[in-house]
């Protein structure tokens, strides 16, 4: 059997397992994806139909998962802020792979909207004929150009792989592309900005359905602003995770640990905000907006399993919790600590989106109707299960082929301990 | 022209006391606006009834249950949640009849509207529409079906409006205060009333004024042109979903 | 709202929303197209060799991009800033004037291998010697030799090939493992050698221009760039420092890819030559 090494492809001096070794970690989600994949082509080729979904609860297990990897991808535009514009010099580590992230999980989310719309091929009638007072319509405008400004941030970094960058023009382009992704840098936070706004706002401007609906500033509702500062605060959060992730999958430290604390501190601050302003916000929505809508507020908690507890554990266990825990350097000095309130924070985030998304469309707003429960098909699990495998397939082959942490050879190069004497007899 | 063209504001009233809940109106709408027959695998929550009649009680126990019928359709509101959603302009409130328009020719089929919809009068096309060998004949040749992946809902008949129309301009007279939809033309009892709300000769009018009149969730801001009236408190506390609370203490 | 769309009209917020969305896209597009611009013109100007030495050595970690004169033990701790070019370098001649190189006055320790002191020696491990006929000969040094032992397969450049100081001059590979030797010095390739011959190229200086050989190691200075090469030689081949000596008798042994094959060498071919 002719032995096939991809060992020109890794960038020198890396260590990466064996191709054997690589492919068959990687089996099992390219397996995954396929099967993914095919509960697309179900969906395209025979409609919605293949969900579980209906008209009452028309929007599902999709809209929870683009809105979710949308917050959590934020870290790529937000770390690309700090680092390009706010000069936040030490976060150069971790901004390739911040980069890849936010890629895949807006183009993830690309994919999972493209198939849970009716009609994809009418994508384009939004640029043709918008509405521009949708939020959807800013939300499809930001994501585009963002996808296509996250493209864009991506080419350097595929450039420097080991092979590509043999090729002259490669080189000279990535060179010459690497010096004006700040100006990348400053559209992409302008665009991530608004259309995390928007997603917010996509459920915040909903007046027919009193449990979403927020008052707010001009055009804005409260979810809103709630929403970029959600996302922004566990943007760092994510990047924090997912690198540990790779550093105990690879076994190999990746980042300086100093990094770590200053994704920790960033997300604590952001997120201490966050939950003092939902707090306010939650109450003007309880005490004010809910009464003049003719909903008692307290009625949208009175169906199991949908309590007060979910209010709580958004607030408080998941938002509070590790805000506190983030903030206090002693607590965010032990991984363990910084870790497991990373993992809270985004929980938080995605049962912050879970709620303004499947439990908005399972209560009741006619007093004759009853409260919903709806439970995702195995096609929309696939196709959940085909842009996770996805993400994880670009990262694991980016990570291997690309250079993605830049002090990953200086932090895995043996320890200098004392002078080595070479000539045992001169 | 434009200075004879008179804006009407289409609207409905519903008399719930007179609905016998025979879902005549749900048939004929399905009829006239060509709704597939739903398949095999549709439920009460994917089929099409842009036009559906929900049964209502006191929720008192025993013999002192009451029951009515609630037909419930588009209430073409004037501020309408929906429309200001939708981002490519597949949904309109036309100015000229009051009527919410929707355009499923530019229907990206993303539901959004849906969502927005606190009526929930508003359905999905989650199948490709078939209708059984010999039934095309059927069709109602003046309303164009939808394909899968758009989604659809009462339009008021908007054609039955335009037929209306022509005939009064073939005539030289103004737009109709007053025309026939497929539901009213179908109600046995007469429960529904179709005409112009600020006209002050039509039937709709004063009955959307009268005593027991009344609008589904109407603090919401929607301003629905459906009006529902009924002489007993009961019913006419189904109007908010606070009110129901109160009355089921 | 463009186009055959029935009934649109423009607002105000379709004026404003598109000139944004406009606005944005022609950054995006103008930032991607000055980028094509400026790589074309690099590829016009033959800028290539210099800014692949410069991402290079951006790439390079902290240990390559020592400074000569924290080799030698001038300075405590310094990271040079200007890519090994040191005629550029306002700090080197202050060294230089701090501590002038003496020359031959003290034997230079050279670890057993073959430098001989009238050769100018580049970090990347080539050597340069100006000719009395105003040609520069160009080979690579000992330790190198050592490092590759006899390569299986070299590619020259073609006598006519313009050199630029740090592009790379020849590439070649041995047990699979291939590797590139940065020039030394600018120049026009005259004649070519090769591994048999002692010396690998033959080149003439740019013209009107003064052999400049400031940048390169040369006299005392070369005892601790390698005494500092072979720390790292040896932390690359044993990082435990417990493991087979680099030494045969006192030298560096003769063809080290024959006598360490479990080494990744690749890794130690690209950090001893300087390639990321």
């Amino acid at each position: 059997m002719p032995s096939f090494n991809d060992r020109n492809l890794i960038p020198r001096g890396l260590e990466r397992c064996s191709l054997q070794g690589f492919a068959l970690r990687l089996a099992p989600w390219l397996l995954l994806f396929a099967f993914g994949a095919y509960c697309i082509y179900l969906c395209l080729r025979f409609g919605l139909n293949q969900t579980n979904m209906d008209n009452r609860f028309a929007f599902g297990l999709w809209i929870f998962l683009d809105l979710t990897v949308i917050a959590l991808g934020a870290g790529a535009f937000f770390t690309g802020f700090l680092l390009y514009l706010m000069k936040w010099k030490a976060l150069k580590s971790v901004i390739n792979s911040a980069v890849i992230i936010g890629f895949v999980c807006y183009s993830g989310a690309m994919v999972a909207l493209a198939v849970d719309v009716g009609q994809p091929l009418r994508a384009w009638f939004t640029f043709w004929h918008p509405n521009v007072h949708s939020m959807l319509t800013e939300v499809s405008f930001c994501i585009t150009c963002y996808l296509t400004v996250l493209a864009v941030e991506y080419i350097p970094i595929l450039l420097k792989n080991r092979k590509l960058k043999q090729i002259p023009s490669f080189l000279v382009f990535e060179f010459e592309l690497h010096k004006v992704i700040p100006v990348l840098a400053a559209v992409g936070t302008l665009l991530s900005f608004f259309h995390q706004g928007s997603l917010g706002g996509l459920y915040g401007v909903l007046r027919g359905r009193p449990f979403a609906y927020r008052e707010g500033f001009a055009i804005w509702p409260s979810t809103f602003f709630l929403f970029i500062l959600s996302a922004i605060a566990v943007g760092p959060s994510f990047i924090l995770l997912t690198t540990k992730l790779a550093e105990k999958l690879s076994r190999k430290p990746l980042v300086r640990g100093g990094v770590y604390q200053m994704l920790g501190k960033t997300s604590g601050v952001l997120l201490t905000v966050y939950v003092a302003l939902k707090s306010v916000d939650t109450l003007i929505w309880l005490n004010k907006t809910s009464q003049a809508a003719g909903f008692t507020p307290f009625e949208f908690y009175t169906f199991k399993p949908f309590g007060t507890w979910i209010l709580f554990a958004e607030i408080v266990l998941l938002g509070l919790v590790p805000a506190l825990l983030l903030l206090s350097s002693r607590m965010r000095a032990r991984p363990a600590v910084l870790t497991g309130a990373a993992i809270l924070a985004c929980c938080g985030v995605a049962l912050n989106r879970f709620v303004l998304t499947i439990q908005t469309l399972a209560l009741p707003t006619l007093p004759f109707d009853e409260f919903l429960s709806y439970f995702p098909s195995w096609q929309e699990f696939g196709v959940f299960a085909a842009v996770l495998a996805y993400g994880v397939l670009v990262y694991a082959v980016s990570f291997r082929y690309l250079p993605l942490f830049p002090d990953e050879k200086q932090l895995t190069a043996p320890v200098e301990t004392e002078e080595l004497e070479y000539v045992s007899r001169s | 022209m434009a200075a004879t063209k008179k804006h009407r504001r289409y609207g409905m009233v519903v008399d719930i006391d007179l609905c016998t809940g025979c879902g005549a109106c749900m048939v004929a709408c399905a009829a006239e606006n060509n709704v597939a027959p739903a398949p095999e695998r549709a439920t009460d929550r994917t089929g099409i009834t842009p036009m559906r009649v929900y049964p209502v009680h006191n929720g008192a126990p025993g013999d002192r249950r009451q029951t009515a019928f609630l037909p419930l359709m588009c209430m073409h509101c004037s501020e309408p949640p929906c429309e200001s959603v939708c981002p490519q302009q597949a949904v309109e409130l036309d100015e000229a009849t009051g009527i919410v328009t929707q355009m499923p020719q530019r229907c990206l089929g993303c539901r959004y509207c849906m969502t927005a919809c606190p009526y929930h009068a508003r359905y999905f096309n989650w199948w490709d529409p078939q209708w059984p060998v010999g039934m095309e004949a059927t069709l109602n040749p003046t309303v164009a079906p939808r394909s899968r992946g758009v989604v659809e809902k009462c339009n008021l008949c908007a054609s039955r409006l335009h037929a209306a129309e022509d005939q009064a301009t073939a005539e030289g007279q103004p737009m109709p205060a007053t025309y026939v939809s497929a539901c009213v033309e179908a109600c046995p009892t007469g429960a529904m009333v179709l005409g112009d709300l600020d006209d002050p000769d039509t039937e709709a009018h004063k009955l959307a004024k009268a005593e027991g009149t009344f609008q589904l969730l109407a603090k919401l801001g929607t301003r629905p042109k459906v009006y529902y009236h009924s002489s007993r408190p009961w019913v006419r506390s189904l109007s908010e979903r606070n009110a129901k609370e109160q009355a089921h203490a | 709202m463009f186009p055959g769309v029935n009934g649109f009209h423009w607002t105000f917020g379709h004026i404003l929303f598109v000139s944004i969305f406009c606005m944005v896209g022609l950054v995006i597009l103008t930032t991607a197209i000055v980028a094509a611009y400026r790589s074309w013109r690099d590829a016009r100007l033959n800028r290539e060799p210099r800014i692949r030495w410069q991402s290079d050595f951006h790439d390079l970690s902290d240990r390559e991009r020592r400074c000569r004169h924290m080799l030698s033990g001038e300075t405590k701790s310094r990271l040079c800033p200007n890519a090994f070019e040191c005629r550029d370098c306002v700090t080197h001649p202050k060294f230089v004037e701090l501590a002038p190189v003496a020359e031959q006055m003290v034997p230079v320790e050279t670890y057993g291998m073959d430098f001989p002191p009238e050769n100018y020696y580049h970090r990347g491990h080539a050597w340069v010697r100006p000719e009395e006929n105003g040609t520069l000969v160009v080979g690579l040094d000992d330790l190198g030799r050592r490092l590759i032992g006899p390569p299986d397969h070299v590619e020259l450049p073609a006598p006519g090939t313009q050199l630029e100081n740090n592009g790379v001059a020849w590439r070649g590979d041995r047990n699979g493992v291939s590797f590139r030797v940065l020039a030394p010095v600018e120049g026009e390739v005259v004649e070519t050698g090769g591994p048999d011959k002692g010396w690998y190229l033959r080149l003439r200086p740019v013209a009107n221009k003064p052999t400049d050989l400031r940048h390169l190691l040369h006299g005392y200075e070369v005892s601790g760039w390698l005494r500092d090469e072979l720390d790292r030689l040896q932390m690359l081949l044993s990082p435990e420092a417990t493991g087979p000596s680099l030494a045969d008798g006192g030298v560096l042994m003769e063809d080290l890819s024959k006598a360490q094959p479990g080494a990744n060498w690749d890794k130690v071919m690209g950090e001893m030559f300087l390639e990321p």
